[in-house]
């Protein structure tokens, strides 16, 4: 078939068109374009540092293949992404992603094998220098892929995740870092701390932190040396307990070791706006939990390339409300109604009351005692803002 | 590039700190009143401060301190801006920091807006505003008491419209009241006074006087309710003395009645002001009004007769037996009642092993017949006596002994009911609902049905509000919300209007808190469904411990093995989600465990570590003052034997500190020796350059020192560990003592200030 050739010429010299074009295609798609001419590869180029917004995959069923859901849904749904994944945050529930044949029968080995596997495989859907957390947590909040204002839905007890891609974006830094507690060192590294950009940096914004194996001896006391070494700063710290981490990828060589530790992102970047709040053992039914939801949006962080996140204790979701699922979540959506929610129910939460924005910072100040961050029974509701 | 372009080149030299320590510097002058041009006057107190900076930060005090020129400017602030309100804006103002609490912070946000400080921003106030109002709101009284007020005025509301259409007696509860007894009382006048008689001689005879006025009032308020209530009771009375002997039948029939009578008795009279609340509205203006007085008066005695009838029977009640369910279905809450309280007191009441059956026979009789009508009277009934009480103070001990001599048993019943046993009967009352909205199209049939629950939550309430738990008693009442909010109608409007008035009157405060909240637990506690879900348990193939304990994967090959509905299925999740639950609470508390015994056991470690400093130190000062003692006399020896002369007395002094006993020896020596034979400096040079000479010899000066010290120098020689300071104090001597390296290095300082010198 011959070529049309006016078409062959506007598609070969004007770069208006071609981008105009190549615009609507997802990012797999148009990297793919890209190998076809310098003009479409230029064009692409410009397309894809434009696309500056997260995205994220998600899935609260259980699907019938022999991966688990969040593989499955993360192979689809990455053919459709309008990112470039440059980090991207994946929780998924434990007990499905590590045991998740029926042949393990629940051997400790077997299953944690597995769940390498697992995350292996997810690992390899997404782009070679992708940066990759994961994390295992007994339940998950997931709000469905593609729509911000989807209703979000707390999984307690079944399959389910997300993946939160995040690609380049201008003025925003995330990072991970994960420190562990060694027996051989008491303190430590403060280089390590630097690395993370978690010291020396100015912008920092907001530390998500999860602790993981953070039942074992010991663990509260390395947990508060880090969390209140973090907390002299004024940025918004939050995050939880969960069961284990499944992919990290910066340091491959350090396996999740069987003492405790804690991995965790930074969000670093002079526009972030982050704004949490606590909703403590207090908090029982839905008036209650609205009001605090009233309170974050009191907050008035804009809600435009805004992430909310619930990180919530096991003890609470539907048994905590009498019943009553999806509570907190959708007393979140009343109040955001474009925002999406992630997070996951975990063995305990760090959070607090506080607002971190450019301008200003609010946050208890107890000048005697240093505000406890640890908790249990809670749920914290962070909102960041990524400008 | 040229050179002169070059040198046009311009840096700029940027520092992040300066504008932080400017208004460092100036909140420390504004503390040290430094330069301070403006007074400011809030509340009859004085604040200081710059009006460069005041104008800089508000456009308030911009606006005032523009083109004033004294030297000393005051502004009076106005009353809009407090005392509390102001000084945290002000420390803002220089330190850019506020500091905001529960107490300041709406006053702050005010006095903020007021003076127009910038660069504070409203969404701080707001979500501060959430946050205390969140916490208060916490506390639940002050919901109470909101949603009291609201009630209350809404119940006046109401009852007004009921006043209005009946007579001006500013008395609402008089009114309802009277009116509604009005038509009753004109019946059933002459019968009651023999009821009280033959109540007392003769229970079934009671019962059957009892029915009859039970059909007095029927014809006197033509209640639909009422005829619901007959229907319920099974058979088709007519309006005559007739049907009261077939309830007497069927009443005889029953072993015990005692108790039945008694409910029943209540019941009626209970209903008589249940049916006061019908009237109201629907027969106002038919009431007559010169008749209430007396017919108040007569009721009141029959009340009381009743209730003193209820005391004598409630000693019988304890033997009352559980086959008063077998009479009729009227009785199933009585006897639900009863059953649920003897199973749970295990008292040795007769006819208690068929307990079991019977409630079993009552809840299917429930379903089956619908009849709550009469478990209203039933429960509710001794409690009726509180809206009595509050309205008709003359009566008030008879009412409230009825209540309080209600047995023990009784009592726990209707604890345990309210605890425990509520999702039981809170179940078969949800199925009497159901069955009797579909069988009657009437609207009663929905304010009929919310009877049993205002008469068992009533009961419930005055009596065990004070041991009850909140929850339970919101979880009691949430049915009662439901129909509440569904009858609209007028009649049942009228019906809230007693509901409520009793409420108004109801002493516990409680009672009244309860509704709002119900609201939000209409779907049942937890508890009820903890026992749905062991009833649900019952059904299910293999036991909840194999549940909880199965691996992942086990546990879902177990469920694909057997088949099993939705509802097992969600019963099974619910468990092993709870047990999940409850690992990890288990979790959380150890958790919390590990983080007290850490810290306790870190406080252990310190508190023996500040006992051996503290022992340390003690130590150190002993052998300090020893060394020191020896030192002097070392000193006054050495100064003798080496005869040194008083400007090297000096020189060795101007070396040491003050603490040592060297320079004690000046003042001393000073007189007798002022220009004595060789300077301790120079022996230290000979010494070093003894040492540097011949390394391993020590020079004789030295030898002849040294032995001269080392009988008082044993114990210096301990101190070796000695922290460095006192090492200054104890100074050259010791350190001379203590190596011969040591010597060499102290000679060779010693040199080297000399020369430096």
């Amino acid at each position: 078939m011959e070529p049309d050739p006016k078409a062959f010429y506007v598609l070969s010299n004007l770069a208006e068109v071609v981008e105009r074009i190549l615009a609507f295609l997802p990012t797999k798609a148009l990297l793919r374009a890209a190998c076809v001419c310098r003009l479409w590869r230029e064009c692409s180029r410009r397309l894809l540092r434009n696309r500056q917004s997260f995205a994220w995959i998600s899935t609260a069923e259980s699907c019938s293949s022999n991966n688990h859901a969040l593989v499955q849904v993360l192979e689809e749904e990455l053919e459709k992404v309008q990112v470039l994944p440059q980090m991207v945050f994946y929780i998924a529930d434990a007990e499905t992603f590590s045991g998740h044949e029926e042949h393990c029968r629940g051997q400790k080995k077997a299953r944690r094998r597995n769940s390498k596997e697992t995350a292996i495989a997810l690992e390899k859907l997404l782009p070679k220098r992708c940066q990759v957390l994961g994390l295992v947590t007994p339940g998950t909040v997931v709000t469905p892929t593609g729509s911000r204002s989807g209703r979000p839905l707390e999984v307690e007890d079944g399959e389910a995740g997300f993946a939160l891609l995040f690609p380049k974006m201008d003025g925003v830094k995330i990072q991970t870092f994960h420190f562990f507690k060694d027996p051989k060192s008491k303190v430590i590294d403060e280089n390590q701390f630097a690395e993370a950009g978690l010291k020396n940096n100015p912008d920092l914004r907001v530390v998500l932190l999860f602790g993981y194996n953070t039942w074992k001896s010991g663990a509260t006391r390395f947990l508060h040396q880090i969390v209140n070494r973090l907390n002299e700063k004024s940025i918004i710290l939050a995050g939880g307990h969960v069961d284990s981490f499944t992919s990290l990828t910066s340091e491959n060589n350090s396996q999740p070791s069987e003492s405790c530790g804690v991995v965790g992102l930074t969000f670093s970047g002079p526009q972030i706006q982050s704004a949490t709040v606590l909703l403590d053992q207090d908090v029982v039914d839905e008036k209650t939990a609205e009001a605090a939801m009233q309170r974050l949006k009191a907050a008035s962080i804009p809600e435009h390339n805004t992430i909310g996140f619930m990180f919530a204790c096991v003890g609470r979701g539907y048994q905590h409300y009498k019943t009553k699922r999806n509570l907190e979540a959708d007393a979140f959506r009343k109040f955001f109604p474009s925002i999406p929610l992630f997070g996951f129910f975990g063995h305990g939460e760090i959070g607090c009351d506080r607002i971190v924005t450019g301008n200003f910072i609010l946050r208890e100040c107890n000048n005697n005692i240093k505000d406890d961050l640890l908790h249990g029974y809670t749920t914290v509701m962070t909102l960041i803002h990524l400008g | 590039m040229s050179l002169s372009e070059r040198n046009t080149v311009v840096f700029a030299y940027e520092s992040s700190v300066h504008s932080i320590n400017v208004l460092l510097s100036l909140d420390e002058q504004r503390k040290q009143d430094l330069f301070c041009d403006v007074t400011i006057l809030v509340e009859d107190q004085r604040f200081r401060a710059h009006r460069s900076v005041l104008a800089a930060c508000s456009s308030y005090f911009r606006s005032r301190i523009v083109g004033q020129l004294e030297l000393d400017l005051i502004i009076i602030l106005p009353e809009e801006v407090t005392l509390k309100g102001f000084d945290p804006l002000l420390q803002f103002a220089y330190t850019s920091k506020l500091i905001l609490d529960k107490d300041n912070v709406a006053e702050v946000c005010k006095c903020a807006e007021f003076l127009g400080i910038h660069d504070i921003e409203e969404s701080c106030f707001q979500f501060l505003k959430f946050k205390f109002l969140d916490h208060k709101l916490g506390w639940r009284e002050y919901q109470r008491k909101k949603c009291c007020k609201s009630r209350c005025q809404k119940e006046e509301h109401k009852v007004d419209v009921a006043a209005d259409s009946c007579l001006e007696i500013d008395d609402v509860n008089e009114i309802l009241q009277n009116e509604c007894i009005h038509p009753h009382l004109k019946n059933y006048k002459s019968e009651k006074n023999s009821d009280v008689s033959l109540l007392q001689d003769n229970t079934s005879q009671t019962f059957e006087s009892e029915s009859e006025r039970d059909q007095g009032l029927d014809f006197a308020s033509l209640c639909p309710k009422y005829r619901k209530f007959q229907k319920a009771v099974g058979s088709d009375k007519a309006p005559t003395l007739e049907s009261s002997s077939n309830i007497k039948e069927v009443q005889v029939t029953s072993a015990a009645s005692v108790h039945r009578i008694e409910s029943y008795t209540n019941g009626a009279t209970e209903k008589s002001f249940e049916y006061a609340a019908v009237p109201p509205d629907t027969k106002c203006e038919d009431a007559q009004v010169e008749m209430e007085e007396d017919g108040k008066e007569e009721f009141l005695k029959q009340t009381t007769s009743v209730f003193q009838s209820t005391e004598c029977s409630v000693e019988k009640s304890v033997t009352f037996s559980p086959h008063n369910s077998s009479v009729a279905t009227h009785g199933l809450y009585s006897t639900a009642f009863l059953n649920t309280c003897d199973q749970y007191c295990h008292l040795t009441l007769s006819g208690m092993q068929s307990n079991t059956e019977v409630t079993e026979k009552v809840t299917e009789k429930c379903s089956i017949v619908t009849e709550p009508g009469n478990c209203k009277p039933v429960s509710g009934s001794p409690d009726e006596s509180l809206p009595l009480k509050s309205d008709l103070c003359e009566r008030e001990n008879v009412n409230d002994t009825s209540p309080s001599n209600r047995s023990s048993v009784e009592r726990e019943v209707a604890e345990h009911l309210a605890k425990g046993f509520w999702s039981d009967i809170y179940n078969t009352d949800t199925t009497c609902q159901v069955s009797l909205s579909s069988a009657s199209d009437q609207v009663y049939s929905e304010k009929k049905a919310e009877c049993p629950w205002l008469g068992i939550r009533i009961s419930d309430s005055p009596e065990h509000c004070s041991q009850r738990t909140f929850t339970t008693l919101s979880s009691v009442n949430c049915p009662f919300i439901n129909n509440l909010s569904t009858g609209n109608s007028t009649e049942i409007s009228s019906g809230d209007c007693i509901q409520e008035q009793q409420q108004e009157q109801c002493p516990y405060s409680c009672v009244i808190s309860l509704e709002e909240d119900s609201e939000t637990d209409t779907e049942g506690d937890s508890e009820s469904c903890s026992a749905r879900e062991q009833e649900c348990e019952v059904k299910l193939p293999f036991d909840a411990e194999k549940i909880i304990s199965l691996s992942r994967n086990d546990f879902q090959s177990c469920l694909k093995m057997h088949k099993l509905t939705a509802e097992q299925l969600d019963c099974i999740h619910d468990i092993r989600r709870r047990s999940k639950n409850r690992i990890a609470a288990q979790r959380c508390r150890k958790r919390k465990l590990d983080c007290i015994q850490n810290l306790e056991s870190e406080i252990e470690k310190l508190q023996s570590e500040k006992e051996s400093l503290l022992k340390e130190k003690d130590h150190i000062l002993s052998t300090l003052s020893e060394t020191k003692q020896n030192l002097t006399g070392l000193c006054q020896q050495m100064c003798k034997e080496a005869a040194l002369s008083h400007e090297q007395i000096q020189i060795l002094a101007k070396y040491s500190t003050s603490d040592c006993p060297l320079s004690f020896l000046i003042p001393e020596k000073e007189q007798p020796a002022p220009s004595d034979v060789m300077s301790a400096v120079p022996l230290c040079i000979e010494l070093s350059k003894d040492c540097v000479e011949s390394p391993g010899v020590q020079s004789s000066s030295y030898q002849h020192v040294k032995s001269s010290c080392d009988t008082g120098y044993t114990q210096a020689q301990e101190l070796c560990p000695v922290p460095v300071r006192i090492l200054e104090k104890t100074l050259c001597l010791e350190q001379c003592v203590q190596s011969s390296g040591g010597i060499t290095d102290f000679c060779q300082q010693m040199t080297d200030k000399c020369t430096t010198e």
